[in-house]
């Protein structure tokens, strides 16, 4: 047995150690002491600096070929189409952090949305109609996680079955049925700005400082990625794994939700499709973003990061080819590229 | 579950097939009882055509989720495996003999599962990602390379074939029983099916063992898209035209199918035959629907049962395996 690298005692890197060593017996043929030199100089954010040279060139080269791209106006106006994801990926970090993974968003923003038309027709209430369309957020994510942490399912396996399950309720529910007409205040929820930033920006932006000031400097921050790192070493150490990961998916079953009041509010429109695709662009954005798919690394700074990377790509290929399957090929491709790159940037060893 | 020293009736219940096959017995019993045209050779006939092509994807994707690892490719693979047969042999496009076009859909089928295979085993993306990111990227290739258009005019050979067949059973179920005698035969007679159990149980232990793991991930990726492959060219000639939406949910239908078939989602455990019968089970909702004569409103429900199926799948194998550990134990003492 290899000592190990760390000489921190705290819990967190204890359990890192356990993995570490664990892996290298596995890996007998990259070597023990295969060491990543990333690693050995102490700096940690290799790969936020990775996407940020990136993001650079890439507004570069769409400045260069579509005049205009970078003015604050036309920026502005396409982010309109960054928000709901936005909001969807700050729960997707927080879950993927522990090494989970929820695939059910997409499908809960459509059950959403399905939601909040049929309740608009029964009470035509603006405000009910959000309430519930972000109670029906809350409760689908509820039953994730239930499944997960009570009867320890896979959440793989339990996200895939409610993204069907979910979708398919929506779509059995409205019979392909779609309600608009919810009136120009309503539609001003997307469109309105304080400061110049839309309402819904605002919104994200709120959420991501709690949750920075939560990863960072509280004790459940410290929690969760120890629940990545190593989830055995975690429950011995007296953390309630089972109650934060239900805490989890509610929080990414109500972020949903809530990403479906300002999705609805933007097309005025209600219907079973909502958020189709979603869950891959928000894992892809979070992959990018620097946070492990193996749980325990992640941060908001990266997560923003990939965010505005995806975001930006997808407008500039929009806009350069004016092809909107190229811009599909764009994000599966850089999804791969990016865990293929974090790999060769990863300290040794840290593997499931 | 099938490993642990059980006797009587406590076995019979540790087998999944015996359960779906039950399942599969009383709703058409139900059913029929309702309409008994719901008895007749012909839907049975139907039934076969529809699960053909799951049947044979899943044989792959079985023994990729043996490993411990997942493929949600499928269905995006079967889309541009589809138009690239479109263009090499239909006669409005390419018009290729099928000597030609039927082998380089194979190679292509298996090029890309062998690439997907490296990148999981050497490149070590995790195989959900790898594979949720070609899902949508072979998806948009797919109707960058058919250019928004419908591709028709296959060979009558290749359509006929596909509808009529042999003896008026279409030439996918003959493939289909073979495919599944193969994979049968690769499971459970052959030193690499084991290895595949092997892999998927205790990679440690296998690599303790000596066995390559990262060679039998690359082996079951190229299973899998060469069994996409097949199951494109015997399927989709049913169809008047190639269109991009080919294949749409495919990867869900065929991981519901397997995780409903009882294997594990961490891999090393699950038979072929629990597999297939829910193969079976899981395309007969479509057509109880409609014989219950639930008319439109009823077949947009189809997903929906779906997931549920797989909950009540999961959660049922969690309640089971602790039973049936308890009843070991006594067995045991």
């Amino acid at each position: 047995m290899t000592p190990a690298p760390d000489s921190d005692q705290s819990p967190v890197n204890r359990a890192r150690f356990d993995q570490q060593s664990a892996d290298q017996q596995q890996n007998s043929d990259s070597g023990p002491f295969r060491k990543s030199i990333f690693h050995d100089s102490g700096f940690r954010w290799w790969h936020e600096v990775a996407v940020f040279v990136l993001l650079v060139l890439v507004l570069m080269v769409a400045q260069e070929l579509v005049p205009g791209f970078l003015n604050p106006r036309s920026q502005l106006l396409l982010s309109r189409h960054v928000w709901e994801m936005a909001l969807i990926s700050l729960g997707m970090m927080l879950i993927i952090i522990t090494a989970g993974i929820d695939l059910s968003v997409g499908s809960t923003m459509g059950l959403c949305a399905v939601a909040f038309g049929v309740s608009f027709e029964m009470t035509s209430s603006i405000l009910l109609s959000c309430l519930f369309c972000v109670l029906t957020g809350f409760g689908c994510g509820a039953l994730n996680g239930a499944l997960i942490s009570r009867w320890r399912l896979h959440p793989l396996i339990v996200t895939l079955a409610t993204y069907a399950a979910y979708r398919g309720i929506a779509e059995g529910w409205s019979q392909g049925h779609s309600w608009s007409g919810f009136g120009a205040s309503f539609s001003q929820l997307s469109r309105g700005r304080l400061l110049g930033i839309p309402y819904p920006g605002l919104t994200f932006f709120a959420l991501t400082v709690i949750a920075a000031i939560v990863l960072w400097k509280t004790p459940a921050g410290k929690h969760l990625s120890a629940m990545g790192y190593n989830e055995k070493a975690a429950r011995f150490s007296g953390i309630r794994v089972d109650l934060n990961r239900f805490l989890l998916f509610c929080i990414s079953g109500t972020l949903s939700g809530l990403a479906a009041v300002f999705y609805v509010a933007r097309f005025d429109t209600a219907k079973a499709d909502a958020g189709e695709g979603f869950e891959l662009d928000a894992i892809t954005a979070v992959v990018a973003g620097g946070t492990s798919i193996f749980g325990g690394r992640g941060n908001v700074i990266g997560t923003i990061l990939g965010l505005l990377l995806i975001h930006e790509t997808r407008q500039f290929v929009g806009r350069y080819w004016g092809i909107e399957e190229l811009k599909s090929i764009f994000v599966g491709g850089l999804l791969i590229s990016f865990v293929l790159i974090y790999q060769f940037l990863r300290p040794s060893g840290q593997r499931v | 579950m099938s490993q642990l020293p059980l006797r009587g009736w406590s076995r019979l219940l540790a087998r999944r097939d015996i359960g779906i096959l039950l399942l599969i017995a009383v709703t058409t019993a139900v059913v029929g009882f309702m309409d008994s045209r719901f008895i007749s050779l012909d839907v049975w006939l139907g039934i076969f055509i529809r699960s053909a092509p799951t049947m044979i994807v899943a044989c792959g994707v079985m023994a990729v989720i043996l490993t411990g690892e997942i493929d949600i490719s499928a269905g995006s693979l079967m889309a541009l495996l589809a138009a690239v047969m479109g263009l090499l042999i239909s006669q409005s496009k390419a018009a290729l003999s099928l000597w030609i076009g039927i082998p380089a859909v194979l190679a292509l089928g298996t090029a890309i599962g062998t690439g997907t295979g490296l990148l999981v085993s050497y490149g070590r993306v995790p195989s959900l990602v790898a594979t949720l990111g070609l899902m949508t990227a072979l998806r948009g290739l797919t109707t960058i390379v058919m250019g928004g258009k419908n591709i028709d005019g296959l060979p009558p050979a290749l359509q006929d074939a596909a509808k009529r067949g042999w003896f008026g059973v279409p030439v996918s179920v003959w493939v289909a029983s073979l495919v599944v005698l193969m994979t049968s035969l690769l499971f459970y007679r052959m030193p690499l099916g084991r290895r595949i159990y092997a892999a998927g149980s205790s990679p440690a232990s296998a690599r303790a063992a000596g066995l390559h793991i990262q060679r039998i991930q690359v082996f079951t990726f190229a299973w899998a898209g060469f069994l996409t492959a097949v199951a494109t060219l015997v399927d989709v000639p049913r169809l008047p035209w190639i269109e991009s939406g080919i294949g749409s949910d495919l990867e869900l239908l065929v991981i519901t199918c397997v995780v409903v078939g009882g294997v594990s989602i961490s891999g090393g455990r699950g038979d072929l035959s629990s597999v297939l019968a829910a193969v079976v089970l899981m395309t007969m909702i479509r057509p109880v629907l409609t014989f219950l004569d639930v008319g439109e409103m009823g077949e947009k429900w189809t997903r929906a049962i779906q997931g549920v199926f797989i909950l009540l799948a999961v959660i049922a194998d969690q309640i089971s395996i602790r039973f049936l550990w308890r009843k070991s134990a006594k067995v045991r003492r």
